[in-house]
């Protein structure tokens, strides 16, 4: 008993020792883990006096912590970076978000960020073809997917775990000529929907499937390593996400939040998403190694409004279409 | 101690509503508040929605057919390993022991990735026998069969150390006087020991079968690409697209786990029921059987079953932590160490893991033992119904995948504690909370088998003496049970440290744990950083099991679980 009893006042006491709330900014994002600490160790180099916690996860499962965390009155988070705008403009709707003008903002085109601050795109993700260098066909285009060469060689990320996969499957619906018969004759063909877009970049790289749809900068960085490996801009277009800042209504450190998403925003911290291989949002920025010259890529378009809207049908349809719950 | 409850029963009276008091708060509150939740769905007629979903049902079939097939596997290579290794000569049984309880501390997601690794088009392995299947080839693990025959692999050793801790306790003179009468080998292992393992075999396949329905990891690496569901699976997904009506849908699944692992548990208490185990004395029956020529049989047949439950994984670890990238084959020329050198310098979140699975895991390991110890003579000591409720209501947390009771323990913490005014979401006591009930019933199944092959007339002849509880507690009990104790820490220790689904929604930042530190890495695509990650827990846990080995000469015989 005496040592329950002991036991019980540790945990009592040691409750008490943990600070109300830690001083530090906790950063939420979908980035791979090894661009997030470079981002964040970026960030503390600029800004010494700021230490930064990070948690990374696919952008729908970091949405549902948040919720989660939201619905128990306690968000952890301070700022988020996270794949795309129609999630970001959703918790705006819901009061979530905090209004911030960044004076960086001068440096972007006016479609990358939100008019009243709430949020700010850093750098462009497009969703293109990775196929495997010993694949039989060289796809050109989506439509490619559909011929018998790629039957049950095809996989894709998931919309419920990846946010670019579901900002893709909701641009290419909206295409003429592709829409969600696309998707039904990738399904007839065996494609399989699972994970995100890690998991796609393994299944293609290993030989477990020849062809997929994944973000842009994980194959060209792969194939940089020696991946065997190779990424198209299909002929009809890539969707794209813009991987938004924003800031949380809660936050308890408002300032270092403001200077976070001015660093992001920066000349500099943008040289470090170039570093990193991803195309910078910035005005005047170059193109990392590995990608067509900028004005080559053809970005099909995307309302913002009607995708939010239709979230929770399109997930459903494709759920029904990949029979994936 | 006075006031006791009834003659012959030595308990004091305040055990038993200690227990129930431990119970209350670490199983019925969160579950009665997911429950509420689950109550208000149905109000709002979102059940019917979702028991109309044949995705429920065909989930709710595949978690029991991988889990009863995943059952039978772990029990025939458990079984297999514990005979073997408790009561014949077979040689190297220490290091057979030892590698056989390692499988258990690689976390699941790294074993199915591995596996997959070994047996996928590119596997470097099938690669060098050429015998590698041309690209695109289905993987047969992608299957029913290839989750159960992981689940079979993950489980083994949970059978093994059940089954060898009733082993330990075997009456030698039992076997020996059936010797001496001139029974044979055979006839020994049928007439004695097979009916006095029962309870640790029946334990040790309730152990599995409880663990293989709440397992995540498995099948969602081998399942989802597959389009097979399990419950846990599921109930992941539909937090993925988290909506007004996810807590009110999890709350329905969770009740249907509920059941099927109840049902599995009553199972295991009718087999046990109107038998009694109890046996005089504690004298291990080991090396009672002589395999002579059979040892030309069993012999690279235990090698080759560990080879592929640790060796092969193993290996496919550490090639993908030294590939540059992915799919790249790994030579001499090829190798580098740049995941080492970036989980080790560069990522902050790997020492944060180490730091935070291990204090988790001692702390959950210490704390439950000192309970369990209690909770297991309340519950041996009084066979009634009221004891057996308390049994099942431990053992629900456990056979509800982590994920639901991670959402229990958000729900009941949300809110800041009423009288300390400290709100425990987002910080590590909420995880170490969801330990505790999560893990409550690893810790009291070895205790309880423990208890039920004790005479209780070493105990009654002490209470006789005048000796008080605590006195008995100290003096006979702890001495008698100290092996199962001992396995009891362990068992804990070793599936704490590896634990992702409670975890998986309950970390936030700076709580990471391995667990979810390796799967994140994994999701993102980082696979050379999740396998270098997974490379040190392995290094990290045959180094504590080998300070154990150094240890087991000064702690009691059978402590540490794998030495004979």
């Amino acid at each position: 008993m005496k040592t329950i009893v002991s036991a019980a006042a540790l945990l009592a006491a040691s409750l008490f020792a943990i600070p109300a709330s830690a001083a530090n900014l906790v950063l939420y994002t979908s980035q791979p883990n090894e661009d997030a600490q470079a981002t964040v160790d970026g960030f503390m180099a600029a800004n010494p006096d700021i230490k930064v916690d990070w948690v990374r996860d696919g952008t729908p499962k970091i949405m549902a912590k948040l919720q989660a965390e939201i619905q128990a009155g306690n968000p952890v988070a301070d700022v988020l970076l996270i794949a795309d705008v129609v999630t970001l403009e959703r918790l705006k709707q819901d009061g979530k978000l905090m209004a911030y003008k960044s004076p960086e903002a001068a440096g972007y085109d006016a479609a990358l960020y939100d008019a009243d601050g709430y949020y700010y795109s850093t750098k462009l993700i497009t969703t293109g073809i990775i196929y495997n260098t010993s694949a039989a066909m060289k796809p050109a285009s989506w439509k490619d997917l559909t011929k018998p060469e790629a039957k049950g060689l095809v996989t894709m990320p998931s919309p419920l775990a990846s946010g670019a996969a579901l900002i893709h499957a909701q641009t290419l619906a909206a295409v003429p000529g592709l829409g969600w018969d696309f998707y039904k004759s990738l399904a007839e063909n065996g494609a399989i929907a699972a994970g995100g877009n890690g998991a796609v970049l393994k299944s293609v790289a290993s030989g477990e499937k020849a062809y997929g749809m994944v973000v842009d900068y994980l194959p060209i960085r792969e194939k940089a390593k020696g991946a065997p490996v190779e990424f198209v801009f299909p002929s009809e277009g890539v969707s794209a996400v813009t991987e938004p800042v924003g800031i949380l209504a809660s936050t308890k450190n408002a300032d270092a939040a403001k200077a976070f998403v001015d660093y992001v925003l920066s000349e500099k911290g943008q040289q470090g998403f170039l570093k990193l291989g991803y195309i910078p949002a910035r005005n005047g920025m170059k193109l990392p190694e590995g990608f067509p010259a900028r004005d080559t890529i053809k970005i099909l378009p995307i309302k913002a409004a009607e995708a939010l809207k239709n979230t929770d049908q399109d997930l459903k349809t494709f759920s029904g279409i990949y029979r994936s719950n | 101690m006075h006031g006791y409850i009834k003659t012959g029963n030595s308990q004091p009276a305040w055990l038993f509503p200690f227990v129930v008091i431990i119970v209350l708060m670490l199983s019925v509150l969160p579950l009665a508040h997911l429950a509420m939740v689950g109550i208000a769905a149905f109000a709002n007629g979102g059940v019917m929605t979702v028991l109309s979903e044949a995705s429920l049902w065909s989930a709710t079939y595949y978690t029991i057919v991988t889990a009863i097939l995943g059952t039978i596997i772990s029990l025939v290579i458990g079984c297999l390993f514990a005979f073997l290794l408790t009561l014949t000569d077979i040689r190297g049984k220490g290091l057979l022991s030892f590698f056989f309880v390692l499988p258990m501390m690689i976390p699941p997601q790294v074993t199915a990735l591995a596996w997959v690794q070994m047996s996928g088009p590119s596997s470097p392995l099938l690669k060098a026998l050429h015998i590698a299947p041309p690209l695109g080839s289905p993987q047969p693990l992608y299957s029913v069969g290839g989750i159960a025959l992981l689940y079979g692999v993950q489980h083994a050793p949970l059978v093994y150390l059940a089954l060898r801790a009733g082993l330990m306790t075997l009456p030698r003179d039992g076997v020996e006087a059936a010797r001496l009468s001139g029974a044979s080998s055979l006839r020994v292992f049928r007439d004695i020991i097979l009916p006095l393992s029962l309870p640790g075999i029946i334990a040790g396949a309730a152990i599995s079968f409880v663990s293989c329905t709440g397992n995540f990891g498995i099948p969602a690496i081998l399942g989802i690409p597959a389009s097979i569901f399990t419950l846990p699976t599921l109930i992941f997904t539909k937090f993925s697209a988290f909506t007004s009506r996810t807590f009110g849908d999890v709350a329905v699944l969770s009740a249907i786990i509920a059941s099927i692992s109840v049902v599995g548990l009553m199972i295991q208490d009718r087999a046990l029921r109107d038998r009694d185990y109890r046996v005089i004395g504690l004298s291990g029956a080991s090396a009672a059987f002589e395999l002579g020529a059979w040892r030309l049989v069993f012999t690279p047949l235990v090698w080759a079953i560990l080879f592929f439950m640790l060796a092969a994984p193993f290996f496919a670890l550490v090639a993908g932590a030294l590939v540059p990238a992915y799919g790249v084959p790994l030579t001499f020329k090829t190798m580098s160490l740049h995941a080492f050198e970036e989980i080790l310098f560069r990522q902050a979140v790997t020492r944060t893991a180490f730091i935070n699975s291990l204090s988790l895991a001692g702390a959950t390991a210490l704390c439950l033992l000192v309970v369990t110890v209690l909770a297991a003579y309340a519950l041996a000591r009084r066979r009634d119904l009221a004891s057996r409720i308390v049994s099942s209501l431990i053992e629900i947390p456990y056979s509800l995948p982590g994920i639901v009771i991670a959402v229990c323990f958000i729900l009941v913490f949300a809110a800041p504690i009423p009288i300390l005014h400290v709100s425990l979401y987002g910080t590590i006591w909420i995880i170490l909370i969801a330990y505790f009930s999560s893990f409550f019933a690893v810790s009291l199944k070895p205790v309880v088998s423990a208890f039920h092959q004790l005479d209780p007339a070493l105990e009654e002849a002490a209470r006789l003496s005048g000796a008080g509880f605590f006195r008995r507690l100290f003096d006979i009990i702890v001495p008698l049970i100290a092996p199962a104790a001992g396995a009891s820490v362990i068992l804990v220790f070793l599936i704490a440290c590896n634990e992702l689904t409670i975890s998986a929604l309950l970390w936030s930042a700076g709580t990471q744990t391995l667990g979810v530190a390796i799967y994140n890495l994994d999701d993102s695509g980082s696979s050379d950083l999740a396998s270098a990650l997974s490379v040190l827990v392995v290094l990290m846990v045959i180094v504590l099991m080998l300070l154990l080995e150094i240890l087991a000469k000064r702690l009691p015989k059978g402590v540490v679980p794998w030495r004979g």
